[in-house]
Protein backbone atom coordinates (compact mmCIF):
# COMPACT_ATOMS: atom_id res chain seq x y z
CA UNK A 1 0.00 0.00 0.00
CA UNK A 2 1.47 3.47 -1.26
CA UNK A 3 2.06 5.66 2.37
CA UNK A 4 0.54 9.11 1.72
CA UNK A 5 2.63 11.63 0.21
CA UNK A 6 4.45 14.36 2.61
CA UNK A 7 4.78 17.44 1.69
CA UNK A 8 7.18 19.87 3.52
CA UNK A 9 5.94 23.64 2.83
CA UNK A 10 7.99 26.66 3.38
CA UNK A 11 5.48 28.96 5.58
CA UNK A 12 5.08 25.90 7.54
CA UNK A 13 8.91 26.01 8.48
CA UNK A 14 9.20 29.30 8.70
CA UNK A 15 5.98 29.74 11.02
CA UNK A 16 7.23 26.86 12.90
CA UNK A 17 10.92 28.83 13.15
CA UNK A 18 9.09 31.72 14.68
CA UNK A 19 6.86 30.05 17.27
CA UNK A 20 10.51 28.55 18.01
CA UNK A 21 11.82 31.87 18.79
CA UNK A 22 9.20 33.23 20.67
CA UNK A 23 9.02 30.58 23.26
CA UNK A 24 12.40 30.78 23.76
CA UNK A 25 12.75 34.67 24.18
CA UNK A 26 9.60 34.09 26.57
CA UNK A 27 11.19 30.94 28.31
CA UNK A 28 14.83 32.86 28.43
CA UNK A 29 13.27 35.69 29.98
CA UNK A 30 11.15 34.07 32.60
CA UNK A 31 13.27 31.48 33.30
CA UNK A 32 16.44 34.26 34.06
CA UNK A 33 13.76 35.91 37.19
CA UNK A 34 13.44 32.39 38.66
CA UNK A 35 17.21 30.82 38.11
CA UNK A 36 18.06 34.23 39.87
CA UNK A 37 15.57 35.25 42.56
CA UNK A 38 15.01 31.00 43.32
CA UNK A 39 17.68 31.20 45.77
CA UNK A 40 16.15 34.31 48.02
CA UNK A 41 12.81 32.93 48.40
CA UNK A 42 13.39 31.23 51.69
CA UNK A 43 14.69 34.44 52.63
CA UNK A 44 12.31 36.63 51.21
CA UNK A 45 9.48 34.20 53.57
CA UNK A 46 11.26 35.08 56.36
CA UNK A 47 10.75 38.87 55.62
CA UNK A 48 7.44 40.48 57.01
CA UNK A 49 7.12 42.66 54.67
CA UNK A 50 7.32 40.33 51.80
CA UNK A 51 4.65 38.55 53.49
CA UNK A 52 2.42 41.80 54.43
CA UNK A 53 3.05 41.73 50.35
CA UNK A 54 1.52 38.49 49.78
CA UNK A 55 -1.36 38.91 52.01
CA UNK A 56 -2.57 41.98 50.60
CA UNK A 57 -1.67 41.02 46.89
CA UNK A 58 -4.02 38.17 47.67
CA UNK A 59 -6.75 39.99 49.56
CA UNK A 60 -7.06 42.90 46.92
CA UNK A 61 -6.98 40.17 44.09
CA UNK A 62 -9.49 38.24 45.56
CA UNK A 63 -11.69 41.14 46.63
CA UNK A 64 -11.83 42.88 43.53
CA UNK A 65 -11.93 39.68 41.50
CA UNK A 66 -15.71 38.88 43.56
CA UNK A 67 -16.66 42.42 42.90
CA UNK A 68 -16.04 42.29 39.22
CA UNK A 69 -18.20 38.89 38.64
CA UNK A 70 -20.87 40.97 40.82
CA UNK A 71 -20.89 43.31 38.48
CA UNK A 72 -19.87 42.22 34.95
CA UNK A 73 -22.56 38.95 35.20
CA UNK A 74 -25.54 41.07 35.47
CA UNK A 75 -23.80 43.91 32.99
CA UNK A 76 -22.85 41.10 30.44
CA UNK A 77 -26.57 39.72 30.27
CA UNK A 78 -28.19 43.58 30.29
CA UNK A 79 -25.83 44.18 26.90
CA UNK A 80 -26.71 40.66 25.61
CA UNK A 81 -29.98 39.27 26.60
CA UNK A 82 -31.87 42.41 26.64
CA UNK A 83 -33.66 45.24 24.88
CA UNK A 84 -31.18 47.81 26.07
CA UNK A 85 -31.97 51.19 24.41
CA UNK A 86 -28.75 52.46 23.07
CA UNK A 87 -26.85 49.40 23.25
CA UNK A 88 -23.68 49.67 21.02
CA UNK A 89 -22.94 52.77 22.84
CA UNK A 90 -23.08 51.04 26.22
CA UNK A 91 -20.34 48.51 24.67
CA UNK A 92 -18.15 51.34 23.38
CA UNK A 93 -18.25 53.47 26.39
CA UNK A 94 -17.68 49.88 28.99
CA UNK A 95 -14.86 48.40 26.57
CA UNK A 96 -12.99 51.76 26.27
CA UNK A 97 -10.89 51.36 29.23
CA UNK A 98 -9.56 47.98 27.19
CA UNK A 99 -7.54 50.15 24.79
CA UNK A 100 -6.17 52.83 27.99
CA UNK A 101 -3.01 52.53 30.01
CA UNK A 102 -3.74 51.69 33.72
CA UNK A 103 -1.92 54.15 34.80
CA UNK A 104 -4.38 56.40 32.80
CA UNK A 105 -6.85 54.61 34.24
CA UNK A 106 -5.76 54.80 37.83
CA UNK A 107 -5.09 58.55 37.12
CA UNK A 108 -8.94 58.94 36.44
CA UNK A 109 -9.82 57.18 39.59
CA UNK A 110 -7.82 59.48 41.26
CA UNK A 111 -9.21 62.69 40.04
CA UNK A 112 -12.84 60.80 41.25
CA UNK A 113 -11.92 60.25 44.02
CA UNK A 114 -10.19 63.39 44.77
CA UNK A 115 -13.29 64.99 44.23
CA UNK A 116 -17.04 65.75 46.64
CA UNK A 117 -17.43 62.11 46.11
CA UNK A 118 -14.43 60.96 47.86
CA UNK A 119 -14.83 63.61 50.50
CA UNK A 120 -18.39 62.05 50.65
CA UNK A 121 -17.34 58.63 50.81
CA UNK A 122 -14.04 59.55 53.23
CA UNK A 123 -16.63 60.63 55.82
CA UNK A 124 -18.36 57.76 55.78
CA UNK A 125 -15.35 56.09 56.64
CA UNK A 126 -14.42 54.66 53.52
CA UNK A 127 -11.51 56.06 52.35
CA UNK A 128 -9.87 55.00 48.63
CA UNK A 129 -7.02 57.50 47.92
CA UNK A 130 -3.71 56.14 49.55
CA UNK A 131 -5.22 52.98 51.35
CA UNK A 132 -5.51 49.30 50.29
CA UNK A 133 -9.63 50.57 48.83
CA UNK A 134 -7.41 52.78 46.36
CA UNK A 135 -5.58 49.27 44.99
CA UNK A 136 -9.55 47.15 45.05
CA UNK A 137 -10.84 50.18 43.03
CA UNK A 138 -8.19 50.49 40.62
CA UNK A 139 -7.99 46.73 40.25
CA UNK A 140 -12.21 47.13 39.59
CA UNK A 141 -11.46 49.65 37.00
CA UNK A 142 -9.10 47.72 35.09
CA UNK A 143 -10.55 44.38 35.06
CA UNK A 144 -14.69 44.93 35.01
CA UNK A 145 -14.19 45.65 31.34
CA UNK A 146 -12.35 42.66 30.59
CA UNK A 147 -14.36 40.50 32.84
CA UNK A 148 -17.72 41.79 31.14
CA UNK A 149 -15.95 40.81 27.32
CA UNK A 150 -15.41 37.08 28.28
CA UNK A 151 -18.81 36.93 30.24
CA UNK A 152 -20.59 38.71 27.45
CA UNK A 153 -18.80 36.73 24.92
CA UNK A 154 -19.72 33.27 26.54
CA UNK A 155 -23.54 34.88 26.86
CA UNK A 156 -23.66 35.41 23.53
CA UNK A 157 -22.45 31.83 22.90
CA UNK A 158 -25.45 30.49 24.70
CA UNK A 159 -28.42 29.45 21.88
CA UNK A 160 -31.45 31.70 22.66
CA UNK A 161 -33.75 28.52 21.80
CA UNK A 162 -32.97 26.96 25.27
CA UNK A 163 -33.85 29.78 26.89
CA UNK A 164 -36.94 30.11 25.21
CA UNK A 165 -37.35 26.10 25.57
CA UNK A 166 -36.84 26.90 29.06
CA UNK A 167 -39.53 29.82 29.12
CA UNK A 168 -41.95 27.21 27.42
CA UNK A 169 -41.63 25.04 30.73
CA UNK A 170 -42.40 27.74 33.01
CA UNK A 171 -39.24 29.69 33.91
CA UNK A 172 -39.21 33.44 34.66
CA UNK A 173 -36.87 35.21 32.80
CA UNK A 174 -34.26 35.14 36.62
CA UNK A 175 -35.30 31.44 36.27
CA UNK A 176 -33.95 30.81 32.78
CA UNK A 177 -30.79 32.76 33.55
CA UNK A 178 -30.11 30.86 36.51
CA UNK A 179 -30.60 27.60 35.49
CA UNK A 180 -29.80 27.51 31.41
CA UNK A 181 -27.90 30.43 30.60
CA UNK A 182 -25.38 30.58 33.52
CA UNK A 183 -24.59 27.36 33.59
CA UNK A 184 -23.91 26.91 30.09
CA UNK A 185 -21.14 29.64 30.53
CA UNK A 186 -19.65 28.13 33.59
CA UNK A 187 -16.33 27.55 32.00
CA UNK A 188 -15.95 31.21 30.70
CA UNK A 189 -17.04 32.67 34.17
CA UNK A 190 -14.63 30.55 35.78
CA UNK A 191 -12.34 31.09 33.60
CA UNK A 192 -12.46 34.85 33.65
CA UNK A 193 -12.69 34.66 37.41
CA UNK A 194 -8.97 33.25 37.21
CA UNK A 195 -7.50 35.89 34.62
CA UNK A 196 -9.02 38.67 36.43
CA UNK A 197 -7.40 37.19 39.95
CA UNK A 198 -4.16 36.86 38.28
CA UNK A 199 -4.25 40.32 35.93
CA UNK A 200 -5.00 41.90 39.48
CA UNK A 201 -2.06 40.14 41.30
CA UNK A 202 -0.23 41.62 38.59
CA UNK A 203 -1.28 45.24 38.34
CA UNK A 204 0.72 48.44 39.59
CA UNK A 205 0.27 51.27 37.32
CA UNK A 206 -3.22 51.82 38.21
CA UNK A 207 -3.18 50.92 41.71
CA UNK A 208 -0.04 53.42 42.22
CA UNK A 209 -1.75 55.83 40.97
CA UNK A 210 -4.74 55.75 43.86
CA UNK A 211 -2.85 54.28 46.40
CA UNK A 212 0.61 54.99 46.12
CA UNK A 213 3.12 53.12 48.00
CA UNK A 214 3.50 52.91 51.52
CA UNK A 215 5.21 50.64 53.30
CA UNK A 216 3.34 47.82 54.70
CA UNK A 217 0.42 49.70 54.63
CA UNK A 218 -0.63 49.68 50.44
CA UNK A 219 2.24 47.84 49.48
CA UNK A 220 1.20 44.69 47.46
CA UNK A 221 3.95 41.78 45.61
CA UNK A 222 4.80 44.20 42.18
CA UNK A 223 5.06 47.35 44.76
CA UNK A 224 7.39 45.34 46.44
CA UNK A 225 9.48 44.20 43.15
CA UNK A 226 9.22 48.27 42.73
CA UNK A 227 10.31 49.47 45.91
CA UNK A 228 12.94 46.81 46.06
CA UNK A 229 14.94 47.58 43.01
CA UNK A 230 14.58 51.05 43.78
CA UNK A 231 16.08 50.64 46.79
CA UNK A 232 18.99 48.42 45.28
CA UNK A 233 17.73 45.28 47.16
CA UNK A 234 17.72 43.21 43.57
CA UNK A 235 17.32 39.89 45.44
CA UNK A 236 14.62 40.70 47.48
CA UNK A 237 12.77 41.95 43.87
CA UNK A 238 13.46 38.90 42.68
CA UNK A 239 12.34 36.71 45.03
CA UNK A 240 9.25 38.58 45.31
CA UNK A 241 9.04 38.59 41.03
CA UNK A 242 9.49 35.01 41.42
CA UNK A 243 6.49 34.02 43.92
CA UNK A 244 4.45 36.48 41.42
CA UNK A 245 5.79 34.00 38.54
CA UNK A 246 4.55 31.21 40.69
CA UNK A 247 1.04 32.66 41.33
CA UNK A 248 0.33 33.18 37.74
CA UNK A 249 1.31 30.04 36.98
CA UNK A 250 -1.02 28.37 39.01
CA UNK A 251 -3.71 30.51 38.08
CA UNK A 252 -2.98 29.86 34.27
CA UNK A 253 -2.77 25.92 34.98
CA UNK A 254 -6.30 26.86 36.84
CA UNK A 255 -7.35 28.37 34.09
CA UNK A 256 -6.66 25.67 30.98
CA UNK A 257 -8.19 23.13 33.16
CA UNK A 258 -11.55 24.93 33.39
CA UNK A 259 -11.68 26.51 29.83
CA UNK A 260 -10.30 23.32 27.77
CA UNK A 261 -13.09 23.95 24.99
CA UNK A 262 -13.52 27.38 26.14
CA UNK A 263 -10.45 28.90 26.80
CA UNK A 264 -9.53 29.58 23.23
CA UNK A 265 -12.66 31.43 22.64
CA UNK A 266 -11.59 33.43 25.77
CA UNK A 267 -8.50 34.30 24.29
CA UNK A 268 -9.39 34.99 21.53
CA UNK A 269 -11.79 37.77 22.98
CA UNK A 270 -9.30 39.30 24.87
CA UNK A 271 -6.71 39.84 21.74
CA UNK A 272 -9.57 41.49 19.77
CA UNK B 1 -59.94 26.59 21.66
CA UNK B 2 -57.07 28.69 20.23
CA UNK B 3 -57.87 31.71 18.09
CA UNK B 4 -55.16 34.05 16.58
CA UNK B 5 -57.43 36.83 15.13
CA UNK B 6 -56.65 39.41 12.54
CA UNK B 7 -52.97 38.51 14.33
CA UNK B 8 -49.91 40.47 12.39
CA UNK B 9 -45.83 40.23 13.36
CA UNK B 10 -43.45 42.76 12.36
CA UNK B 11 -39.79 40.96 12.90
CA UNK B 12 -38.30 43.78 10.21
CA UNK B 13 -36.94 41.51 7.89
CA UNK B 14 -40.37 39.48 7.95
CA UNK B 15 -43.93 40.14 8.14
CA UNK B 16 -46.87 37.94 9.52
CA UNK B 17 -49.95 39.64 8.26
CA UNK B 18 -53.07 38.97 9.34
CA UNK B 19 -53.65 35.63 10.35
CA UNK B 20 -56.83 34.33 11.48
CA UNK B 21 -56.80 30.59 12.45
CA UNK B 22 -59.54 28.84 15.37
CA UNK B 23 -58.43 25.71 16.21
CA UNK B 24 -60.81 23.65 18.22
CA UNK B 25 -60.23 22.05 21.42
CA UNK B 26 -58.59 18.27 20.98
CA UNK B 27 -57.84 18.61 17.29
CA UNK B 28 -54.76 17.98 15.83
CA UNK B 29 -54.09 20.90 13.43
CA UNK B 30 -51.45 20.99 10.86
CA UNK B 31 -49.26 24.72 9.99
CA UNK B 32 -48.26 23.66 6.49
CA UNK B 33 -45.56 26.05 4.04
CA UNK B 34 -42.42 26.49 2.64
CA UNK B 35 -38.96 26.94 3.96
CA UNK B 36 -39.13 30.89 5.07
CA UNK B 37 -43.31 31.15 4.63
CA UNK B 38 -43.46 32.32 8.25
CA UNK B 39 -44.93 28.66 10.01
CA UNK B 40 -42.57 28.72 12.56
CA UNK B 41 -43.05 32.66 13.32
CA UNK B 42 -46.86 31.73 13.98
CA UNK B 43 -45.95 28.60 17.10
CA UNK B 44 -43.39 31.04 18.49
CA UNK B 45 -45.86 33.86 18.51
CA UNK B 46 -48.75 31.44 19.65
CA UNK B 47 -45.41 30.39 22.41
CA UNK B 48 -45.20 33.96 23.15
CA UNK B 49 -42.09 35.16 21.96
CA UNK B 50 -43.26 38.00 19.97
CA UNK B 51 -45.50 41.17 20.59
CA UNK B 52 -48.42 41.55 17.84
CA UNK B 53 -48.02 44.82 16.10
CA UNK B 54 -52.34 44.07 15.04
CA UNK B 55 -54.75 41.32 16.58
CA UNK B 56 -54.88 39.49 19.35
CA UNK B 57 -54.16 35.43 20.39
CA UNK B 58 -57.14 33.68 22.29
CA UNK B 59 -56.46 30.68 24.34
CA UNK B 60 -60.29 29.59 25.88
CA UNK B 61 -62.18 32.83 25.08
CA UNK B 62 -59.07 34.56 27.29
CA UNK B 63 -57.31 37.36 25.55
CA UNK B 64 -53.38 36.30 26.01
CA UNK B 65 -51.71 38.36 23.59
CA UNK B 66 -49.83 39.93 26.58
CA UNK B 67 -48.95 36.89 28.47
CA UNK B 68 -45.80 35.69 29.34
CA UNK B 69 -44.13 32.90 27.68
CA UNK B 70 -43.98 30.98 31.05
CA UNK B 71 -47.48 31.59 32.05
CA UNK B 72 -49.30 30.22 28.99
CA UNK B 73 -48.89 26.51 30.00
CA UNK B 74 -48.41 25.66 26.33
CA UNK B 75 -46.00 22.90 26.25
CA UNK B 76 -43.70 23.10 23.46
CA UNK B 77 -41.24 20.93 20.88
CA UNK B 78 -38.41 22.87 18.96
CA UNK B 79 -37.14 21.64 15.63
CA UNK B 80 -33.70 20.85 16.94
CA UNK B 81 -35.17 18.99 20.05
CA UNK B 82 -33.91 22.25 22.13
CA UNK B 83 -32.43 20.04 25.14
CA UNK B 84 -30.59 21.43 28.18
CA UNK B 85 -26.90 20.11 26.91
CA UNK B 86 -25.74 20.06 30.88
CA UNK B 87 -28.30 18.15 32.15
CA UNK B 88 -29.20 14.66 31.79
CA UNK B 89 -32.61 13.24 29.93
CA UNK B 90 -34.19 13.05 33.23
CA UNK B 91 -33.13 16.81 34.04
CA UNK B 92 -33.57 17.45 31.29
CA UNK B 93 -37.67 16.26 31.64
CA UNK B 94 -37.91 17.39 35.45
CA UNK B 95 -36.86 20.77 34.28
CA UNK B 96 -40.22 22.42 34.18
CA UNK B 97 -41.97 20.34 37.18
CA UNK B 98 -38.65 21.81 39.30
CA UNK B 99 -39.42 25.37 37.99
CA UNK B 100 -43.33 24.50 39.52
CA UNK B 101 -41.56 23.29 42.29
CA UNK B 102 -43.31 20.30 42.58
CA UNK B 103 -42.17 18.01 45.21
CA UNK B 104 -39.35 15.34 44.87
CA UNK B 105 -41.48 11.87 44.96
CA UNK B 106 -44.00 13.74 42.92
CA UNK B 107 -41.28 14.91 40.11
CA UNK B 108 -40.08 11.40 40.40
CA UNK B 109 -43.12 9.29 39.66
CA UNK B 110 -43.95 11.76 36.72
CA UNK B 111 -41.01 11.47 35.05
CA UNK B 112 -40.75 7.83 35.31
CA UNK B 113 -44.54 7.59 34.05
CA UNK B 114 -43.98 9.76 30.96
CA UNK B 115 -40.58 8.10 30.25
CA UNK B 116 -42.46 4.65 30.17
CA UNK B 117 -44.99 6.24 27.99
CA UNK B 118 -42.59 7.40 25.47
CA UNK B 119 -40.14 4.07 25.83
CA UNK B 120 -37.53 6.47 27.00
CA UNK B 121 -36.52 4.46 30.79
CA UNK B 122 -33.35 3.31 29.62
CA UNK B 123 -32.20 7.28 28.85
CA UNK B 124 -32.84 8.64 31.62
CA UNK B 125 -28.89 8.89 32.80
CA UNK B 126 -27.85 9.60 29.89
CA UNK B 127 -26.86 13.29 28.47
CA UNK B 128 -28.50 14.94 25.10
CA UNK B 129 -25.04 14.53 23.10
CA UNK B 130 -25.22 10.76 23.35
CA UNK B 131 -28.64 10.57 21.97
CA UNK B 132 -29.92 9.55 18.95
CA UNK B 133 -32.66 11.91 16.84
CA UNK B 134 -35.63 9.92 17.30
CA UNK B 135 -34.41 9.35 21.16
CA UNK B 136 -33.91 13.32 21.44
CA UNK B 137 -37.43 14.44 20.00
CA UNK B 138 -38.82 11.96 22.21
CA UNK B 139 -36.98 13.67 25.10
CA UNK B 140 -38.07 16.68 24.03
CA UNK B 141 -41.82 15.25 24.15
CA UNK B 142 -41.18 13.77 27.31
CA UNK B 143 -40.11 17.42 28.87
CA UNK B 144 -43.18 19.07 27.35
CA UNK B 145 -45.64 16.55 28.19
CA UNK B 146 -44.80 15.95 31.78
CA UNK B 147 -46.01 19.15 32.87
CA UNK B 148 -49.36 18.47 31.66
CA UNK B 149 -49.92 21.27 28.72
CA UNK B 150 -53.42 21.96 27.29
CA UNK B 151 -51.76 22.64 24.12
CA UNK B 152 -48.46 21.17 22.57
CA UNK B 153 -47.21 23.31 19.72
CA UNK B 154 -44.54 21.25 17.41
CA UNK B 155 -41.79 22.91 15.13
CA UNK B 156 -41.06 20.61 12.15
CA UNK B 157 -40.96 17.76 14.93
CA UNK B 158 -40.26 14.77 12.27
CA UNK B 159 -38.03 16.76 9.71
CA UNK B 160 -34.64 15.21 11.00
CA UNK B 161 -35.59 12.23 11.68
CA UNK B 162 -35.47 9.17 8.96
CA UNK B 163 -38.64 7.51 7.34
CA UNK B 164 -38.81 4.39 9.93
CA UNK B 165 -38.38 6.84 12.95
CA UNK B 166 -41.25 8.53 11.03
CA UNK B 167 -43.74 6.32 11.30
CA UNK B 168 -43.33 5.22 14.45
CA UNK B 169 -43.30 8.82 15.80
CA UNK B 170 -46.49 9.35 13.61
CA UNK B 171 -47.94 6.33 15.99
CA UNK B 172 -46.51 8.05 18.70
CA UNK B 173 -48.43 11.01 18.12
CA UNK B 174 -52.06 9.74 17.58
CA UNK B 175 -51.30 8.01 20.49
CA UNK B 176 -50.12 10.44 22.79
CA UNK B 177 -53.55 12.23 21.32
CA UNK B 178 -55.77 9.58 22.82
CA UNK B 179 -53.98 9.29 25.90
CA UNK B 180 -53.47 12.92 27.30
CA UNK B 181 -56.24 14.61 25.33
CA UNK B 182 -54.18 18.03 24.54
CA UNK B 183 -55.13 20.06 21.14
CA UNK B 184 -51.94 19.67 19.06
CA UNK B 185 -50.64 22.40 16.49
CA UNK B 186 -47.59 21.23 14.62
CA UNK B 187 -45.45 23.04 11.51
CA UNK B 188 -44.26 21.17 8.51
CA UNK B 189 -43.18 21.39 5.16
CA UNK B 190 -44.52 17.75 4.53
CA UNK B 191 -48.03 17.48 3.13
CA UNK B 192 -47.56 13.47 3.58
CA UNK B 193 -47.14 14.58 7.09
CA UNK B 194 -49.87 16.84 7.55
CA UNK B 195 -52.42 14.81 5.33
CA UNK B 196 -51.09 11.68 8.17
CA UNK B 197 -51.50 13.40 10.93
CA UNK B 198 -54.14 16.34 11.37
CA UNK B 199 -57.71 16.99 11.07
CA UNK B 200 -57.39 20.81 9.15
CA UNK B 201 -54.64 22.38 7.74
CA UNK B 202 -53.56 25.84 7.37
CA UNK B 203 -51.46 26.95 4.44
CA UNK B 204 -49.10 29.49 4.99
CA UNK B 205 -46.84 31.63 2.21
CA UNK B 206 -45.14 34.86 2.48
CA UNK B 207 -46.24 35.39 5.91
CA UNK B 208 -50.13 35.54 4.87
CA UNK B 209 -52.48 32.75 5.74
CA UNK B 210 -53.20 31.09 1.81
CA UNK B 211 -56.11 28.61 2.98
CA UNK B 212 -57.58 26.54 5.88
CA UNK B 213 -59.03 22.97 4.94
CA UNK B 214 -59.51 19.40 6.10
CA UNK B 215 -56.54 17.77 5.48
CA UNK B 216 -58.53 14.93 3.55
CA UNK B 217 -58.68 17.62 0.97
CA UNK B 218 -55.32 19.55 0.53
CA UNK B 219 -53.60 18.50 -2.11
CA UNK B 220 -50.12 19.32 -4.13
CA UNK B 221 -51.64 22.60 -6.28
CA UNK B 222 -52.51 24.15 -3.19
CA UNK B 223 -49.39 24.66 -2.00
CA UNK B 224 -47.95 26.53 -5.11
Amino acid sequence: MKSPQKHVYLFDILANLTAVLVMLFILVALSSIVVKGFPYIGEAFLSEEVRFAVKLSLYTSSVSTLVCLLLAIPTAYAVTKTSLPFKRFFEIIIELPLSLPHIVLGLCLLLIFSSDFGTFLKAHDFKVIFEVNGIISAHIFINLPFVIRIIKTAFMGVDSRLEFAARTLGASKFKMFWRVTLPLSKNAVIGAMILAWSRALGEFGGALMVAGITRMKTETLTANVYLNMATGDVGQALASATILLIISLISLLLFNAFNKQTGLKILCCINT
Amino acid sequence: MIALENFSVNLGQFYLKNINIRVAKGEIFAILGATGAGKTVILEALAGLYTAENGAIYIDQQNVSNTLPEERNLGYVHQDYSLFPHLSVYQNIEFGLKIKKIPKTERLNKVKDISHVLGIEHLLSRYPRTLSGGEQQRTALARALVMNPKILLMDEPFSALDCNTKERMYDMINMIHERYGCTIIFVTHDLHEAKRLADRVAVIQNGELKMICSSCEIQNKDLL
